[in-house]
């Protein structure tokens, strides 16, 4: 069997009285594409700190391709590439000049990659990075990071910042990569594109991690919603076993299902419904089931789950 | 039941001053805290005259030698009654302390100003319902109250040093003589706002202020030089400075063109402030440029062309000095030569001899002590790699922090021997031209003595760095400042060796008045290295921290 990718073992880290995060065992195997999702402090950068060896783990450890990631670090950086949250680069420097520094630290480049990813980025290289937007600093991260082909990107929360149209071309580039084998490790906040990118998911709260598999696992496992229409008077929902979250509007119910569906079938057929929608839940739905949706005023109810 | 709530935002007062009051903290700590050094530097200067001159006759001797120093007056300003206590604190302390006081002055306005609007820290604040021009005026006022804290500290220290029997400066007097000292850092406070305005990055505000400073003390020297164009002294604000005459011949109304330029640069960094974008200077920087990739092959490259301007204001500012002190050897060793008194109290230094040599050997200390703080800088650049999150994309590629640290503090090992060896150098170079009669080699000894307490300052505070980062920083500047203090009054103070131990120029011979104690200097070298290595292996064994 090939080597993870990524492989941690009761990894935990700790501050002061905050645990940051808690045992975590997590796998990515080789040719993955991995969405780390989770809300602001539930873990996912100091989990990504970890595996870069920028921080030690209290205790636990963590394994890039095999190599330890706090031993070996160095050998584990050269078989891959890291995009931060947030772009802290040198200001004076240009972005050709940023691009040639970390070029030839990290000893790899496809140039010809390289030069078709700024043209695909539409990044103005002659100018200083204290001239550059957010957005435009985070293009010059990404290029610097897909440039050398590495075996492994660890991106976190890469795309803040970005346009729709980047956003895009962002997403071919993951994609691209995908189909070249390498693996992919993206932590982020935006549902969908984790939804469209990734092979599995993993759900981090609070350090811990809550769930992790494929979307269509994970979906399985949790509540479908239907949505029923009656010609005449609703039935009471609310005491058939596996309904929940029953909401009623005139004669329309919809409802959460958790389990098998047959109870609250066999009620609907009796009950004159006139017309029955039934779908799987979204990742956003997933999220939020597990760390609160909001309510009817927009306030959040955590652990609705 | 649930409790009914008003929607909507609630009214709250409405905080005016945020700009204002944010800066008033800062500049209040810092301004507190070098209106101590200062007032430190003004007890031991006027304590040590009332001990070591003790009779009028002593006095006026020394009066004879020094009031008619051309080489003298072009580095401390003209003497005045330098026969009594005040004539000479006031002739010792207040140029040394305005050029001091304008450097605080102008880094603490960039610092507060530029540096933080660069952090995008006011980005918050403008947003709201302050404008720039306001942000401006409040930043000013914050620096004001720093300014009043610094005049606080250091009046207090210098009443209460007045007090003193031996010393006997009077309450108005003393308070005077701290509103004089005052004057420089106030005029730089507002030559560092305006250029904070002018320039987009606070590098560029503050190596402009740093120019104004040098053009301004040049002009200075120049009037001061006996050459017949004391004029000059009006042409510049430091000489604005020594006409007020503290101490012995008061004269309050020089007071109002300094007052009136602080008005005019506030006023005209007030006005600025409305006409450029946040962010940006008035005069912009060109955002492209053609690539420079030269240094830019690795981290080692890399270090040194991110401390080229800084080390390259070093090399020029130490170097003129050095020149200085090379130009007006002769004339100040002379002075030496004639008094039996001054000779005594440098033999109590440990300094045997007179003439250009002995002069030399007492005031390298100064380049010393400016040579470890190059070194203390490094230290705090180090720090600010990390804490601004640029080291995290060398780390997370193929640099191991070992050896990124090892690259760093070799940059800052090779800058500082050079320094010194320049500061020899310019030195011979300007003592050549007087023929005082000083040797080449004795004089590059003695640059090079100047490097071992700056080495063992750049591994303690690479000690600091690895174990406990956030205090890096200050610990570098700190330990220089604490050991110019025990160099300063340990002698007069009759401290104990254990003390006297604690200051990294201790262990520094006064070259090139004496031979370098050369095993002494790898002694320091060494526990620099080995304080380095502990360093460095904390550093590799810990996570790395943020602001």
């Amino acid at each position: 069997m090939a080597t993870p990718a990524i492989k941690t073992e009761q990894l935990s880290k700790r501050y002061a009285t905050l645990d940051a995060l808690t045992d975590l065992d997590l796998e990515v195997g080789q040719g993955e594409v991995v969405g780390f999702l989770g809300p602001n402090g539930a873990g996912k950068t100091t989990t990504i700190r970890l595996l870069l060896g920028l921080i030690r783990p209290t205790h636990g450890r963590a394994e890039i391709f095999g190599l330890d990631a706090q031993r070996q670090s160095v050998a584990a950086h050269a078989r891959l590439a890291y995009v931060a949250g947030e772009a802290n680069l040198w200001p004076s420097l240009t972005g050709t000049e940023t691009l040639h520094l970390l070029g030839r630290v990290q000893g790899q480049v496809d140039d010809a990659y390289r030069d078709e990813l700024i043209a695909r980025f539409d990044l103005d290289t002659a100018k200083k990075v204290r001239a550059y937007s957010k957005g435009n600093r985070q293009k010059l991260q990404l290029i610097a990071a897909l440039m050398t082909r590495p075996d492994l990107l660890v991106l976190d929360e890469p795309t803040a910042g970005l346009d729709p149209l980047m956003e895009q071309a962002f997403r071919v580039c993951i994609n691209e990569a995908h189909q070249r084998g390498q693996t992919v490790f993206l932590s982020s906040h935006i549902l969908s594109e984790v939804e469209a990118l990734c092979d599995r998911v993993g759900i981090l709260r609070n350090g811990v991690l809550v769930e992790m598999g494929t979307l269509a696992e994970m979906r399985h496992l949790s509540a479908l919603t239907v949505e029923a229409t009656f010609d005449g008077s609703v039935p009471d929902l609310s005491a058939v076993p596996g309904v929940t979250s029953v909401e009623v509007a005139g004669n329309v119910v919809r409802c959460q299902v958790h389990g098998g569906v047959e109870p609250l079938l066999k009620v609907l057929a009796v009950s004159g419904v006139h017309e029955l929608l039934s779908r799987e839940p979204s990742l956003e739905e997933l999220f939020l089931a597990h760390y609160g949706a909001p309510d009817a005023e927009g306030h959040v109810v955590s652990g609705a789950r | 039941m649930l409790a009914e709530v008003t929607l909507g935002p609630r009214a709250v007062p409405r905080a005016r001053f945020v700009v204002a009051g944010e800066t008033a903290r800062r500049a209040v700590r810092s301004g507190a805290l070098w209106g101590c050094v200062f007032g430190l530097y003004v007890a031991a200067q006027a304590l040590t005259y009332a001990s070591s001159y003790k009779t009028p006759a002593s006095r006026e001797r020394l009066a004879g030698l020094f009031g008619t120093n051309a080489g003298i007056s072009a580095l401390n300003g003209p003497a005045h009654e330098i026969q009594t206590v005040a004539g000479f604190t006031a002739w010792k302390c207040l140029m040394v302390l305005s050029v001091m006081g304008a450097v605080f002055g102008l880094l603490t306005a960039t610092r507060l100003v530029r540096a933080e609007e660069d952090a995008g820290r006011w980005e918050l604040l403008l947003a709201g319902r302050t404008t720039r021009r306001g942000a401006c005026a409040q930043a000013l006022g914050g620096l004001a109250a720093g300014l009043g804290a610094f005049f606080v500290v250091l009046a207090a220290f210098v009443v209460l040093v007045g007090r003193s029997h031996d010393v006997g400066i009077g309450a108005g007097g003393a308070l005077f003589f701290a509103l004089c000292v005052t004057a420089s850092p106030a005029l730089f406070l507002c030559v560092g706002v305006l250029t904070s305005q002018l320039f987009g990055t606070r590098r560029r505000a503050s190596a402009y202020a740093a120019g104004i400073l040098g053009v301004g003390y040049a002009l200075r020297m120049v009037a001061d030089s006996g050459t017949g164009l004391e004029w000059l002294r009006w042409a510049t604000p430091l000489g604005w400075v020594e006409e007020l005459q503290p101490l012995t011949h008061p004269r309050p109304w020089v007071l109002v063109p300094v007052a009136a330029l602080c008005v005019a640069l506030g006023g005209a960094a007030i006005a600025l402030a409305g006409r450029r974008d946040l962010g940006s200077g008035v005069l912009a920087e060109r955002s492209h440029r053609r690539p420079r990739t030269t240094l830019l092959s690795g981290q080692v490259g890399l270090s040194v062309r991110l401390s080229l301007p800084v080390l390259s204001g070093w090399v020029l500012g130490l170097c003129a000095y050095a020149l200085l002190l090379g130009l007006v050897a002769k004339s100040g060793g002379q002075a030496l030569t004639a008094s039996a008194a001054m000779a005594k109290a440098i033999a109590r230094l440990g300094i045997p001899g007179a003439g250009a040599q002995t002069y030399l050997g007492v005031v390298f200390l100064m380049t010393a002590v400016l040579l470890a703080l190059v070194g203390a800088g490094q230290v705090s650049a180090m720090r600010s790699e990390e804490a601004d999150g640029h080291l995290d994309n060398l780390v997370v590629r193929r640099v191991a922090r070992p050896a990124w640290l090892a690259g760093r503090l070799l940059v800052a090992v090779v800058a500082l021997a050079a320094l010194g060896v320049g500061v020899g150098l310019f030195a011979w170079a300007g003592a050549a031209s007087q023929h005082a009669g000083v040797p080449f080699s004795g004089l590059l000894q003695a640059g090079a003595n100047i490097v071992p307490p700056a080495l063992c300052l750049l591994g303690l505070g690479t000690l600091v760095f690895g174990a406990w980062p956030r205090a890096a920083t200050p610990a570098a500047y700190g330990l220089v400042a604490w050991s110019l203090l025990v160099e300063l009054i340990g002698g007069s103070l009759g401290l104990n060796h254990f003390v006297l131990d604690t200051s990294i120029f201790h262990q520094m011979t006064a070259a090139p008045a004496v031979a370098p104690d050369w095993t002494s200097a790898l002694a320091m070298v060494l526990l620099g290295l080995v304080a380095a290595l502990a360093g460095g292996a904390a550093f590799a064994r810990r996570d790395l921290q943020g602001e």
